[in-house]
């Protein structure tokens, strides 16, 4: 990240951080919850990112979205870390499984998800719904849980995950499908109708 | 006359009956729902539905799945002891 010489006073550094970060503590906690899985490691995550938005305030120009700007720092906060721990054998290397779900021979594939009634999802208990969003590959989670739960726009989901809008509007599409097809494979292995 | 249409179809249609346009139907519906589609591609979107069972029952689960996912996931809320970390490692 590119840090502008000193743009704030003290003040204005205190202000900012106060006032246009610390508003949106709770929805960086949650994403990064989200992401972990772990409260512990999502407070790690969170206080790396409130000290990176410090560190790097000089790049943020006051009065635009901040709540994009710090998703994008956790974000990219946890992918580093992800990555780390990608390079075992045992973790699942995203861009493969975009690239397997992004082939023509994978189109389609909400034609074969089983049937999924709106009533059987209404039914489901929370820890259902949230195991579902759980199984899905970490950045068809990601836009989901920005899209859904954050309700970003598709430009500044962009900006956040450093992706086309083109790219955005397809992953999400994807990540939708996946998160049916397992919604409805569990309703039909818990017997629900 | 939309729901009455719509409940003559699902009266009549088996479960596997798919509809000419129900990708792209899905796909404009998603849009629709995270409030990024056109004005046509809207219209379009709800003149459809309400002649076509199979997609409007595409559109209510997609609203179904994205308000359980908003309404039934955790929220927690972080404990003014973390706040007070926080800011206690930022020197304002």
């Amino acid at each position: 990240m590119e840090q502008p010489a000193d743009r704030y006073s003290d003040l204005e550094k205190s202000d900012i951080f106060n006032n246009e970060f610390m508003v949106h503590i709770d929805a960086l906690y949650n994403f990064a919850y989200k992401l972990t899985l772990n409260e512990d490691d999502a407070k790690d995550l969170l206080q790396d990112t409130c000290m990176k938005a410090f560190r790097f305030i000089n790049s943020f120009e006051q009065g635009t979205n901040a709540k994009a700007w710090l998703f994008r720092i956790l974000k990219n906060s946890f992918i580093n870390e992800y990555r780390k721990k990608s390079k075992n054998p045992g973790m699942v290397d995203y861009q493969e499984v975009e690239t397997y779900y992004n082939s023509d021979e994978n189109e389609g594939q909400v034609q074969t998800t089983p049937d999924l009634r709106s009533e059987t999802v209404k039914g489901m208990l929370g820890d259902e719904i949230t195991n579902a969003l759980n199984s899905l590959d970490v950045d068809f989670k990601t836009v989901i849980i920005l899209c859904d739960l954050e309700g970003f726009k598709y430009d500044e989901m962009a900006k956040i995950l450093d992706i086309p809008i083109g790219t955005v509007r397809s992953r999400l599409h994807r990540a939708r499908n996946m998160l049916k097809l397992k919604l409805a494979t569990y309703a039909a292995s818990m017997g629900y109708k | 006359m939309g729901a009455f249409i719509r409940w003559i179809q699902r009266a009549m249609m088996s479960k596997e009956a798919r509809c000419k346009e129900e990708e792209r139907c899905l796909e404009l519906v998603r849009l629709m729902l995270d409030d990024q589609a056109t004005k046509e591609d809207s219209e379009y979107v709800l003149k459809h539905i309400d002649g076509c069972y199979r997609c409007y029952d595409n559109y209510d689960l997609e609203k179904t799945i994205r308000k359980a996912v908003k309404s039934k996931t955790k929220n927690l809320e972080v404990s003014n002891e973390i706040v007070e970390e926080i800011k206690s490692k930022v020197p304002i």
